[in-house]
């Protein structure tokens, strides 16, 4: 079962990235975001990170390997934003 | 020495709502499919690009011709988005930017079916269609068998058309040229008597195609005549 802050992102992701035929169903939280699982790429990685960037303030250093760890998948994403949020 | 014919081997055009019942080769869906690219690659493609991307797949198959795409205003909607943005002091998607280029389309296309030919893009103040003919003639004569030259455009947004912009149809279309196999294209010196006359737009060329509309191109003050 998704968070809700699981399933804000799910829906962040879709709408950022224009997934079409994708629902927050689709994505499962701890499947990779990037080449396999959902199949994002090296400019959906850089348009999420706007995205975090203007919905919580988020900012990475787009090839650190904080970045990488952090966009593993959607629970670690989850995760992130959660840790921002409390600090 | 006489330059070897331009002949039309084949074509496909798209134009919203526009479909003709006995002819297969015009689409008028207002929203094209795009299947031939997948489902992760489509997402960023708009209309035109979608559409361009089907004919491109119909008229080369086998993903091995060279490809010229002509348009005269390209995706003015994202470059201008871009631009609103950084007048807002916000940062530019990065994805938006990617495909506002005048390459965008091509690029997408070739990233799907694998086509590693020559892919070239351009824009001729009006003039696309000649510059278009122009190109597949160099080609031609260069050695390849056929090439396939696209043209497309999509209205200027309203908020950067000055007021002497003329309107732009929505429409692309897309033709397979060689040196044999088909109807030839001649072009003719305009006739000074001809009736005044745009530059042209993917619909002109597309009435040209069905035999609805003769095709000139006053900026070149050239004409093509179709053999039947």
């Amino acid at each position: 079962m998704a968070s809700p802050l699981e399933h804000e992102l799910k829906q962040l992701i879709i709408e950022t990235l224009e997934l079409e035929d994708t629902t927050p169903e689709d994505i499962d939280p701890d499947e990779p975001l990037f080449v396999e699982g959902l199949g994002l790429d090296s400019i959906d990685a850089l348009e999420l990170g706007l995205a975090l960037q203007k919905t919580y303030g988020i900012q990475l250093e787009a090839e650190s390997e904080e970045a990488r760890r952090h966009f593993a998948s959607l629970r670690s994403l989850a995760a992130l934003v959660e840790a921002r949020r409390n600090a | 020495m006489t330059p070897p014919p331009l002949i039309l081997q084949d074509w496909r055009a798209w134009w919203p709502g526009q479909a003709r019942p006995d002819e297969s080769r015009l689409s008028g869906e207002e929203r094209p499919a795009g299947k031939a690219v997948p489902a992760m690659l489509r997402r960023r493609l708009n209309l035109p690009g979608r559409a361009v991307s089907d004919m491109l797949d119909a008229l080369d198959p086998e993903a091995n011709r060279v490809l010229v795409h002509a348009s005269r205003h390209g995706d003015g909607e994202r470059t201008l988005q871009m631009l609103e943005a950084l007048t807002d002091g916000q940062p530019v998607s990065p994805a938006r930017f990617g495909l506002s280029v005048h390459n965008a389309i091509l690029g997408v296309h070739s990233i799907a079916s694998s086509n590693r030919r020559s892919q070239q893009a351009l824009a001729a103040s009006g003039a696309e269609l000649a510059a278009l003919f122009s190109e597949a003639r160099g080609y031609l004569a260069a050695g390849e068998r056929s090439v396939v030259v696209v043209f497309s455009d999509a209205p200027v947004p309203a908020r950067f058309r000055g007021t002497d912009t003329p309107e732009v149809e929505l429409a692309a279309v897309a033709m397979r040229l060689g040196t044999d196999a088909g109807r030839v294209i001649t072009p003719e010196p305009l006739a000074s008597s001809t009736a005044p006359c745009r530059a042209p737009q993917p619909t002109d060329v597309i009435r040209w195609l069905l035999g609805e509309a003769p095709l000139g191109c006053p900026g070149r003050r050239l004409s093509w005549r179709l053999a039947p």
